[in-house]
């Protein structure tokens, strides 16, 4: 099957979560026998045609600077569908036309009319989730575009049933065309020879627990309740650390936070890390945390599962389903700094319920959210929107 | 010949003067015997209809809200709606074994949906300059203004002829957009008396060169 995808993310240009995404995703279905095309944005220092692992991908021109995000998003768009068309005709046609998220889904609509072909959309996240609620004229547009995308998809696919019915509710989309295809993880890459204590011991002393968070700082994430959850947790007896991964704007708050309650010594704020100190830290923490408020998917919570480390989790969106509660976690509710410490105290005083865990997620992991057999669900959307396809008269010569 | 015209307004929907100059255009074209479909924004009127052989599709842009009122945001969402509706009757004419010989769009409002047709089936497109964004826009070096200038740019650049109203207009599009485009800019002044032929002269020019 040959399959044409858009993304306005792609390794090495990385915003968000879209961009490793797409790079696992083009990869795992080009392993299946796919031919897959990616078009995406140029990059400094990235070439216009690259073939990653098997995947063609092409980076077209984006512009520098627009008169707003919006009018760059849209200009950016059309410079890839303008570029689609071109390959299109020098491959002679694509099976079918795969979009993520509104960013390539103005583009996504162009290419499904113009060559009549059909196109999956993947709903990464939605304005409405993001920013709890619409609140001005941007976000309205974009809302707006999400909807219509969600119109013009022969089937949506989302990475969550919490999405499903997120997408199903706001853009009244009939569930029936809304498939859920999980994220994945790549355990092999936490697979890596460590020196165990001396990486350690960059972050906290031996006899501290590593807490670690790792999102961007901003109020949905959480962090909060967990540097509340860190005085009731050292006043039991146990020693701990929170290590936070990331940057964001509420920055400056937490750490006032942590002032306030006299913990600034047993709160770490790193910032961006590189992928190796990240992955390195998931496999010295003691206890991965991922307290969101609002959690499309939880991509940080396979990563932890995928490194063996023990994992709580607010129950909320994703999450929810990734942990089933005393099985390969610990679930709490949201903003509850209580249960949240008891967690963190019963994971560190239980070394055989955090044995048992933390086996069970990697078990989980490994079948749930190996990249393989989520390329093969996605052929299988694939495989179904073809059928569909070709019984209908909606072709280019009928 | 098959015309596919591209305009931002056609009666009765009147924002400026293209309406009534495409709308006579139409007209002549089908007195003339050509085959004339229309493709026009008209968010208050969508659907098709058949004024007196004129075949007008009217297509409306489904995204309303558009931050800072921009016309940009709003022209590039709309020319997805134009685009799928051209693309729809080209469809329609391959399903009967015929094509389009020539699209026709007017002002960079509609250059976007031309430039993806010429892509998509390799149809050449004339552009037809009413004015250019120097001279409407008073603060025209805003990061607004110089997106819409790539947009005319780029029309002029990919289109295979263009049509300006007037000298005077034809020497400012060279001056903005480079005179190296100066042997395919045409002049029809549209109160001429034939001017309409002078337009189907500069479609022949295209049919003759692909």
């Amino acid at each position: 099957m040959r399959v044409l995808h858009l993304s306005w993310e792609f390794p090495p240009r990385i915003i968000g979560g879209i961009a490793s995404h797409v790079f696992d995703l083009s990869r795992a279905l080009t392993r299946r026998g796919n031919e897959v095309h990616v078009i995406t944005c140029n990059f400094p220092g990235a070439r216009p045609y690259e073939n990653v692992d098997g995947v063609n991908v092409y980076r077209v021109e984006s512009y520098a600077a627009g008169d707003s995000f919006l009018g760059w998003a849209l200009r950016m768009q059309k410079n890839i569908e303008r570029s689609g068309c071109d390959l299109i005709n020098f491959i002679n046609g694509v099976d079918l036309i795969h979009a993520h998220d509104w960013l390539s889904g103005i583009a996504g609509i162009g290419l499904k009319h113009l060559y009549r072909r059909p196109l999956v959309s993947t709903m990464h996240s939605t304005e409405r989730g993001r920013r709890i609620g619409i609140h001005d004229d941007l976000q309205a547009s974009i809302d707006e575009i999400e909807s219509w995308l969600c119109q013009e998809s022969w089937r949506i696919i989302t990475c969550s049933y919490y999405m499903r019915d997120h997408v199903s509710t706001v853009f009244r989309v009939p569930q029936d065309r809304i498939c859920v295809v999980q994220n994945g993880v790549d355990v092999n890459k936490f697979n890596f020879n460590l020196n165990y204590w001396e990486f350690r011991n960059r972050f906290a002393h031996g006899s501290e627990k590593i807490l670690l968070f790792v999102g961007r700082l901003v109020p949905e994430k959480g962090l909060d309740v967990l540097i509340e959850a860190l005085p009731i947790v050292l006043s039991s007896g146990v020693d701990a650390k929170i290590v936070a991964v990331g940057e964001g704007p509420q920055r400056e708050e937490y750490q006032q936070m942590a002032d306030r309650y006299g913990l600034s010594h047993k709160t770490l704020f790193l910032g961006h890390v590189d992928d190796w100190t990240l992955r390195a830290l998931y496999r010295v923490a003691d206890i991965t945390i991922v307290p969101s408020k609002f959690e499309p998917f939880g991509i940080v919570a396979l990563e932890a599962m995928a490194a063996h480390c023990p994992l709580i989790v607010s129950a909320v969106g994703g999450l929810n389903e990734i942990v089933d509660h005393e099985n390969t976690g610990i679930k709490v509710s949201v903003n509850d700094h209580d249960a949240l410490a008891r967690g963190i105290i019963r994971i560190i005083r239980d070394a055989g319920f955090r044995d048992w865990i933390v086996r069970n997620a990697f078990q989980k992991c490994m079948w749930n959210y190996n990249w393989n057999n989520i390329a093969e669900w996605t052929s299988g959307v694939y495989e179904t929107v073809l059928h569909e396809y070709y019984r209908g008269s909606w072709k280019p010569i009928f | 010949m098959r015309v596919l015209i591209l305009t931002p307004e056609f009666p009765p929907k009147r924002l400026g003067n293209i309406s009534d100059h495409v709308s006579t255009l139409a007209h002549e074209l089908v007195k003339r015997k050509h085959e004339v479909e229309v493709v026009v924004l008209d968010d208050w009127r969508p659907g098709f209809e058949d004024v007196q052989g004129v075949h007008v599709h009217r297509v409306a842009n489904p995204i309303k809200t558009h931050p800072m009122a921009s016309v940009l945001t709003y022209a590039i969402t709309a020319s997805l709606s134009m685009e799928s509706e051209a693309a729809d009757i080209i469809y329609f004419y391959k399903s009967m074994q015929k094509n389009i010989d020539v699209v026709h769009c007017h002002e960079w409002l509609t250059v976007y949906p031309a430039i993806n047709i010429k892509h998509a089936f390799g149809i050449p497109f004339v552009l037809t300059f009413h004015s250019v964004e120097a001279h409407r826009s008073h603060a025209s070096f805003g990061p607004l203004s110089i997106a819409i200038k790539e947009v005319e740019d780029m029309g002029i650049w990919e289109s295979a002829q263009v049509i300006t109203n007037t000298e005077w207009l034809t020497n400012e599009v060279l001056r903005y957009y480079g005179g190296g485009h100066k042997r395919k800019v045409n002049v029809v002044w549209p109160v001429a008396k034939d001017w309409v032929d002078s337009v189907v002269s500069v479609y022949q020019k295209i049919v003759e060169a692909s």
